[in-house]
Formats: structure tokens, C-alpha cells, sequence
């Protein structure tokens, strides 16, 4: 083999003379830092670099399939990430709108997460991570930054359940913002909750907005409940049906304050007495 | 042994010539390239191998006098590939003939147009000259000037062969 390229070298000793020679003289000039060399290595640099361009146009095959893997692994990775983020952000969203609803409030707030819910039920509740030992007491109202979620109607020393208005066990004392109407509402079932005793002369319109109202010993008054989505009289009836689209999304909901504040005992005991003089109707 | 000897010793001469005597053969921007004329002599005379060989140690010497102005290695370059294209004429039987004759001439002719190319193509790099230009002003005139001058060891070797016959 050494014998066989050693008589090559020799059949073209000259060519390869020459080639050592030209090699020699160019590594010679390289050493040089001359303005002319400056601009051959310009010229080279470019020529090189178009050179590049137009052979990239040429896939090379061999590397797709590696390519495409890399492609592939970083593509899940990225959607994971970018997955992980929006996540984030809509936490964000939620916790600065929770946030400023408990510096604009006017009672202390307990913020705790939703570890359960059950919405297809005629009882829904809601399970959230705090209970005695934070200081959740039973009826103690429920909103978020939306509006108002429900109560509490159990309590552990870690763990609370609350009955949202999607419940047909729950009524809250509300009024229209506009008009000053008062009704209860109740939920019958079904996606929106109705508002009751409103008689037919008052004024209620489709978009009004709903909140809670004075009367009640639970809730405290302006929380928003809701919108008016429909308001109609029924023949034979004295008074409206009025359906109520709740501001809150009881779907998505993750997160909720509990408003520390316990019902004012005196008006408790007076309601109490004047339910028990009028006696069952 | 003797022979080579004798052409290291004129190599230098040649070499001596060209440093000391060289300024006054400039016409304008000019002048003739008397170690190109000595390494198309050696290539002819001595062989393909000797003439790269000449070609590449005289640039490098004329490099190392500062001929390319600090491009070391740019005359060594351009007469390496002039002395080899020399190189391709050389004949054994015809050494003297081939000197004597127009033939020197032309391969002369033909080894400094290449050596001026390539050394002036690099030289003038860097600057706004176009290859034309570089052809017309330093190439093409350095050439004839050069076969010229090359014309008078022609008729010297074309009176040596006739004397001896």
C-alpha cells in the first residue's frame, strides 16, 4: 500500500512538488497581515459563505431523521412550556382580580382553592382547603373578584364545604342595581337562577345588574349575584319571571375568598322572634 | 556536482545584478524581472523539478529583500508556478536549441505573463483596480519588458550553439 503511493508520488513528483511549494508560499503569505491579504480573506469569506447558501438548498438526508427528532423532542417540550405558562398567566389573571378584591373590600377575606366540586346535582357545593382552624365559621358568605359563589354549610378544622347558588337549597335577599328592586333568588334547576317576588308593575329589564341586598343577615349588601337575562310576565300571575345569568363561572371556578364576617347576632335573634310570631302561613 | 555548483553561483550573481543594477533598468513603473529570466533558463536547461525549485528559493530571497513589500511569500508563489510551467518545456536533447531559438522566447513569454498574473492579482488586491486594469498597466507591459531584456541571453545562446556546431 506505502509502496503503491510512493510510486504514485514519484510518477507525479513534480505535481507534487509543485503542490508542497504552493502550499509552502500560501502558508507563507497567510502568516502576513497585509491590507492586500485582509481583502483575499474577505473575498474568501464571502465566496465561502455564498457557497454555503447554495449547497444548504440540497437537503442532506442523512441528518433529517435525526433532525426531525430533535424537532419532534423539542416541539413537546415546548408545548409543555408554553402549556405550563398560559397556566401560569390565567393564575396570575385570577389571583390579581382576587387580590384586588380584597384590598378594595371593606371585610377580611380568607382565600382558599376549590378541592372539589360538584355541579350536576340539585345540592351543588364546593370542598375548599380551609376550615375552624382559619377561622371559617358556618354561613359565612363565598365570593370571588366576579361576584358572589354561595356559603359555607359545613366545617372541618382544615376543610370547609360551601353551598353555591346553584343550589336548590339556598335563597339570597337581592335587588336590581338600577331600579332598586328587591326579590329573592333561588335556583330551580337548570343554567340560570331565577329572582322571585318582583312583582309585574316594577321595573326590571334584561341586562340589569343584580346584587345582594340589605335585607339579608348572611350576605352583605352589593355583592354582585348576577345580570338579568330575561324578565317576563306570566298570565295569571302577579308577579315576573325573571331569570338571573350569575356573574360567576362555576365551571371554571379554582379559587374563592371566604368573607370573615359573622352574621350580627342581635338581628339574628329579632329575625328569629319575627318568624316565630308570624308562625307557618 | 560541478554543474550545480556553478548554478548556485550564478543564482547569486543573478540575484546580485537584480538588487544592485536592477534600479536602472526602470522605465516609468517597470522593470524587468532578471530571476524570472534566470529560473526560465534553469527549467529549460535542468528540468521541470529544478526549475519549481529555483522559481520557489529565488522568490523567497527576493521576498526576504522586501521585493513584494512585506508579502512574504507572494514571489515565492508566482515563480514557483512560472518555473514549472517552464519546466513543462524542457527537452534534453534541445536544451541549447530551445535557448537559442525563439522557443525561450515564447516560454519566456508565457512563464512571465502567468508570474505576473498571479503575483499582480494578489499585489493589487485591496484596491479599485479591475483585473484589466492590473493586466494592461503592470502585467502586460512587465511582460514584454522582461521577454525583451530575455532576448539578449537568447541571441547569447543562439551564437553558442552555432559555435559549437
Amino acid at each position: 500500500m506505502i509502496k503503491r503511493l510512493y510510486d504514485i508520488v514519484l510518477q507525479f513528483r513534480e505535481y507534487a512538488l509543485l503542490a508542497i511549494l504552493l502550499a509552502l508560499s500560501i502558508a507563507l503569505l497567510a502568516f502576513n497581515d497585509t491590507r492586500q491579504l485582509r481583502s483575499i480573506r474577505s473575498t474568501t469569506v464571502s465566496t465561502v459563505g455564498f457557497l454555503q447558501d447554495v449547497f444548504n438548498v440540497i437537503p442532506n438526508y442523512l441528518r433529517l431523521s435525526h433532525e426531525n427528532q430533535v424537532l419532534r423532542d423539542l416541539n413537546v417540550s415546548l408545548s409543555d412550556e408554553v402549556s405550563r405558562l398560559r397556566e401560569a398567566k390565567l393564575e396570575n389573571l385570577r389571583l390579581r382580580g382576587m387580590l384586588e378584591l380584597k384590598e378594595k373590600g371593606a371585610f377580611r377575606y380568607r382565600g382558599a382553592t376549590v378541592v372539589g366540586k360538584t355541579l350536576q346535582m340539585m345540592r351543588n357545593t364546593i370542598t375548599l382547603d380551609a376550615g375552624d382552624n382559619d377561622g371559617v365559621r358556618i354561613n359565612m358568605p363565598l365570593v370571588t373578584e366576579q361576584g358572589l359563589v354561595g356559603k359555607i354549610l359545613f366545617c372541618s378544622p382544615t376543610y370547609s364545604v360551601g353551598q353555591i347558588l346553584f343550589n336548590k337549597d339556598i335563597r339570597v335577599s337581592a335587588k336590581v342595581q338600577r331600579s332598586r328592586v328587591d326579590g329573592i333568588i333561588r335556583w330551580d334547576g337548570g343554567r340560570t337562577l331565577a329572582m322571585y317576588n318582583v312583582a309585574k308593575t316594577l321595573d326590571v329589564r334584561p341586562g340589569d345588574a343584580v346584587i345582594t341586598s340589605d335585607y339579608s343577615s348572611i350576605f352583605p349588601p352589593g355583592i354582585r349575584i348576577g345580570t338579568v337575562a330575561e324578565a317576563r310576565e306570566v298570565t295569571g300571575s302577579l308577579f315576573q319571571t325573571i331569570a338571573i345569568e350569575p356573574s360567576v363561572d362555576f365551571a371554571t371556578l379554582e379559587e374563592a375568598f371566604i368573607v370573615l364576617v359573622a352574621p350580627d347576632s342581635n338581628r339574628v335573634v329579632l329575625d328569629r322572634r319575627v318568624r316565630d310570631y308570624a308562625g307557618p302561613q | 556536482m560541478r554543474r550545480t555548483l556553478a548554478d548556485i553561483a550564478l543564482s547569486v550573481l543573478v540575484l546580485l545584478v537584480h538588487t544592485v543594477l536592477g534600479k536602472f533598468l526602470v522605465v516609468g513603473e517597470i522593470s524587468p524581472d532578471l530571476p524570472l529570466i534566470w529560473v526560465v533558463y534553469l527549467a529549460i536547461r535542468r528540468g521541470q523539478i529544478a526549475g519549481t525549485i529555483a522559481g520557489f528559493l529565488f522568490g523567497l530571497v527576493l521576498d526576504a529583500l522586501g521585493a513584494s513589500e512585506g508579502m512574504i511569500g507572494l514571489a515565492a508563489l508566482s515563480k514557483t508556478l512560472a518555473g514549472f510551467i517552464a519546466g513543462y518545456f524542457y527537452n534534453e536533447n534541445k536544451t541549447l536549441q530551445t535557448l537559442g531559438g525563439y522557443q525561450f522566447i515564447v516560454i519566456l513569454a508565457i512563464a512571465s505573463a502567468v508570474h505576473n498574473l498571479c503575483y499582480f492579482l494578489i499585489f493589487l488586491q485591496g484596491t479599485t483596480m479591475s483585473l484589466g486594469t492590473v493586466a494592461f498597466r503592470y502585467g502586460l507591459p512587465t511582460t514584454l519588458y522582461t521577454t525583451a531584456v530575455g532576448l539578449i541571453p537568447m541571441f547569447g545562446f543562439s551564437r553558442s550553439s552555432q559555435v559549437h556546431g
